[in-house]
């Protein structure tokens, strides 16, 4: 009798670990599958059948779990769970699919919904045994994000027509085309067209800030020799470059510079970021170094002796919006939209930027291309170039 | 010789864009310019002007225009074969500037696309003209 008792409590504990075991899992509020090595589906809770129109006991045994529970891409392309997700996993990795760039979980009626998901291996004594995926339907997020989206594109779209009437028609007051004006009139309108230009380029910034965060970017893949686009910027920039008498060290120039394969509207806009705020923040009579590096990729370097980004600021500097105190009453023309838009486009891209900055001394930016290119996307819109 | 009174080397461009305020800064700048315009807000209106005027050496098109049928429209016809504006170079500027819209565009065989608001009257009609004078973009 004595001796018995251990082994009973053995089957209560065993018992009451599976009961809340159990209990967690049919109260999750997400869907969760256990697969094995193979992909084969071990479990399957009630959330997730309730979600995708399959009963548990249907499933789990004999069936693949990339069979019964398929998942899509936006384009309603196939994701192939055991070879891109499952193998990944076995190997100890956790995966992570977020809200940003959701995957679609088909139901068994073939309607699907935009899910996010984790994938994380189950092992036993450092053993990877399997799998498990926790996901959950986004459709509520999704659907907020579609419509802002939506709206700031549409905004955007229907801004810039009155935007061109203020600029067309200040043009031509400006050119005389109505009869002559006076200095002062000239100076006037002068402003007009400035704070006008200044609209089309904010509201240009939102476009493309919302295209990135939509993902309906194209990327192209073209050779692009990113000196001759360096040169380019510079000149696009010449006048600015002149009002502030800033000296421009061409470092690159008397290097081989490999080609890059990319898209060569996106290096532009990068350049073209990178070296205006170069200009823009820092004070008259100033030095701007530029410099190609080409080693692992290729790294641009800008190095400005401007105002530089405050220390306890430095962490800030890509978030949207963002304008770092001591520039605020110097330059005030900054969206806040730039970096970020350069730092989203990057990570798409698979490409980098950093920075080391001191208050009044100057910024020195970074941004490094992977030697591979970048990775190609098949969009609907592009990008506009103009000064953010 | 009174060059200025010599239109028969006039160009004529049929400006097609449905905001009046900017078909009017359009028009201006084009006469201005030595251009000799009609104007229209619908595709209707432009197919009418190509049939019954015949001497257009240029469009000017917008994207959204009044009417059931949009730019997109217009240049499907026009450029397709056997159609009485095929050699006609089109300019399209517009604000909706998605690149699939700006490839189907260049697809039909526009000659150009200019974004509304990132250019200046003057930039476009300079290279317009160019264009037209010496078949260089």
């Amino acid at each position: 009798m004595i001796k018995n008792k251990p082994v009973e409590n053995e089957h209560m504990d065993l018992r009451w670990v599976k009961a809340r075991a159990d209990a967690v899992l049919e109260s999750l509020g997400e869907g969760l599958v256990v697969v094995d090595k193979e992909g084969k589906i071990l479990l399957l809770n009630r959330t997730a059948g309730e979600m995708t129109g399959w009963r548990p006991d249907e499933v789990t045994g004999e069936k693949f779990l990339e069979d019964v529970l398929p998942k899509e891409n936006e384009a309603g392309e196939r994701i192939q769970f055991k070879k891109s997700i499952l193998q990944e996993v076995l190997k100890g990795k956790k995966i992570t699919i977020n809200a940003l760039t959701p995957y679609w979980m088909v139901r068994r009626d073939g309607t699907r919904f935009p899910i996010s998901i984790t994938v994380s291996p189950v092992s036993i004594d450092g053993d990877v045994i399997g799998a498990v995926e926790v996901f959950r339907d986004i459709s509520k997020e999704h659907e907020l994000e579609t419509a802002k989206n939506e709206f700031i594109s549409l905004a955007s779209h229907q801004l810039r027509t009155p935007l061109s009437t203020v600029s067309w028609y200040t043009e031509m007051l400006l050119a005389g085309d109505v009869g002559e004006i006076t200095e002062e009139q000239k100076r006037y309108l002068g402003e007009i067209y400035v704070g006008n230009n200044r609209m089309i380029n904010l509201v240009n910034a939102l476009l493309n800030v919302s295209r990135i965060e939509t993902s309906t970017i194209f990327i192209g893949n073209e050779p692009v020799d990113v000196a001759k686009v360096i040169d380019d910027v510079l000149s696009e920039l010449e006048p600015l470059i002149e009002e502030k008498k800033h000296t421009i060290d061409k470092h690159y120039k008397d290097k081989k510079i490999p080609i890059l394969r990319a898209d060569k509207s996106i290096i532009h806009i990068i350049i073209q970021n990178l070296i205006l705020n170069a200009v823009k923040y820092t004070g008259e009579n100033g030095t701007i170094t530029i410099d190609l590096e080409s080693k692992q990729g290729l790294t641009l370097i800008v190095k400005d002796t401007g105002y530089g980004i405050q220390k306890n600021q430095q962490n800030q500097i890509f978030t949207k919006l963002f304008r770092a105190d001591n520039i605020q009453g110097i330059v005030t023309d900054g969206t806040g939209l730039g970096l970020y838009m350069v730092k989203k486009i990057l990570e798409k891209l698979g490409g980098k930027i950093w920075f080391e900055s001191e208050e009044n001394k100057g910024s020195t930016f970074y941004v490094n291309w992977p030697a591979s290119g970048m990775r190609e996307q098949r969009g609907t819109t592009h990008l506009i170039s103009g000064q953010s | 010789m009174n060059y200025l009174m010599d239109t028969s080397n006039e160009k004529t461009i049929l400006v097609v864009e449905d905001e009046r305020p900017l078909l009017e800064a359009i028009k201006r700048k084009l006469e201005l310019n030595g251009f000799s315009v009609v104007t229209a807000r619908s595709t209707e209106q432009a197919y009418s002007y190509i049939e019954d005027i015949g001497k257009i050496d240029a469009v000017w098109l917008d994207h959204y225009l009044l009417g059931k049928e949009s730019g997109l429209d217009f240049v499907a016809r026009c450029k397709a074969e056997g159609s009485g504006c095929k050699d006609i170079p089109i300019y399209v500027v517009s604000n909706t500037a998605s690149a699939d819209k700006v490839q189907s565009y260049l697809r039909f065989g526009i000659t150009k696309y200019f974004v509304k608001a990132e250019h200046r009257l003057d930039e476009m009609i300079k290279e317009i003209r160019l264009h037209l004078e010496t078949g260089k973009e």
